[in-house]
């Protein structure tokens, strides 16, 4: 469900278009020059190993 | 443009470079190289750094060590804020990665809570979630879950299981249309600047007059020092996963949207940089 929202299409678009703006820069910021680092949290694939 | 849904995907992908240092007084058998990381600013210090203790372990004698805890600057970090919490609000507008000392020594027990295994982690982070609930929906939701549904949000958490967490949690962010929100919007405001650990109060998403609430209207009403008055430089930063959301911002679209995985709206004010 989604609520509609009493402000103007225009100002919707204002903060929206702020709020992804920003996470994109905060990515390049945070992430995008320290991918060659370890992730905390493995993601855990599983690997089939056995000797038989 | 992009979609609403992305945004929860960069909320929960969210990651901190930190270096891990071993505190200089601690007693090592030999030197402590420091260990990298990318910290998941929604988890919590304690769940997520198993590699560092390990990493740290291999060069000191098991009788030196008691229960690991990080300090920034001179600051003991909470283990129960989310990381994300915990960068904002002491290291925004600082060089990455970000820089932690680890203590095993002088557990400083005025200042943090102990967290001696990840099931003291769950409990804090499922009290969250049902103290969220009840705010939001007078805990309907969340006891019309099974045990089940609850190992789910957490397993999604530990695991970092997107998807898996997402299924049941989109659960706990309906309302029906004729609400226009949430009954009230489970947020913290914290300030570096107060003794006070953060402001938590009642706060609808929708006025009387039926008015949709933003953040500058939560913001006016628990912390107005933090807004900026007419004509003068911005003296605080409002910030939510490292960034400034406009305050004309639809506080049940925040609530949707940013909250962190215990369902609060984590809001920080942070002195703007001087330089």
């Amino acid at each position: 469900q989604s609520m509609s929202l009493s402000v103007t299409p225009a100002q919707t678009a204002a903060w929206r278009k702020q709020i992804f703006e920003q996470l994109s820069e905060r990515t390049k910021r945070e992430i995008d020059n320290f991918r060659h680092f370890e992730q905390a949290i493995e993601q855990s694939v599983w690997v089939k190993k056995g000797t038989m | 443009m992009a979609d609403d849904k992305d945004v929860l995907r960069d909320v929960w992908f969210g990651r901190i470079p930190t270096c891990f240092t071993l505190n200089q007084d601690e007693v090592t058998e030999r030197e402590a190289e420091p260990y990298y990381l990318l910290l998941p600013r929604v988890s919590y210090l304690t769940l997520v750094t198993d590699k560092v203790k390990k990493h740290f372990l291999k060069v000191m004698k098991a009788e030196d060590v008691e229960e690991m805890w990080f300090e920034y600057e001179g600051t003991p970090l909470k283990w129960h804020y989310p990381i994300g919490v915990l960068f904002d609000l002491h290291a925004s507008n600082t060089v990455l990665p970000w820089s932690i000392t680890v203590h095993f020594k002088n557990f400083p027990d005025r200042d943090l809570l102990h967290c001696p295994s990840s099931s003291i982690v769950e409990a804090h982070f499922m009290s969250s979630i049902k103290e969220a609930d009840a705010l939001k929906h007078k805990s309907q939701v969340v006891n019309d879950m099974q045990k089940k549904d609850h190992k789910q949000l957490w397993m999604g958490l530990q695991n970092d299981k997107f998807d898996q967490f997402w299924a049941m949690n989109r659960k706990l962010m309906e309302y029906s249309t004729e609400d226009g929100g949430f009954r009230y919007i489970p947020f913290r405001i914290y300030q570096t600047m107060s003794d006070r650990p953060f402001i938590q109060k009642l706060f609808r998403p929708v006025s009387p007059d039926g008015n949709v609430h933003t953040l500058g209207d939560l913001l006016k009403e628990m912390d107005p020092t933090a807004l900026p008055n007419d004509g003068e430089p911005k003296r605080y930063q409002v910030v939510i996963h490292g960034i400034e959301p406009l305050l004309e911002t639809p506080l049940q679209w925040l609530s949707e949207h940013l909250s962190h995985p215990d369902n609060f709206l984590h809001i920080c004010i942070i002195p703007t940089p001087t330089d």
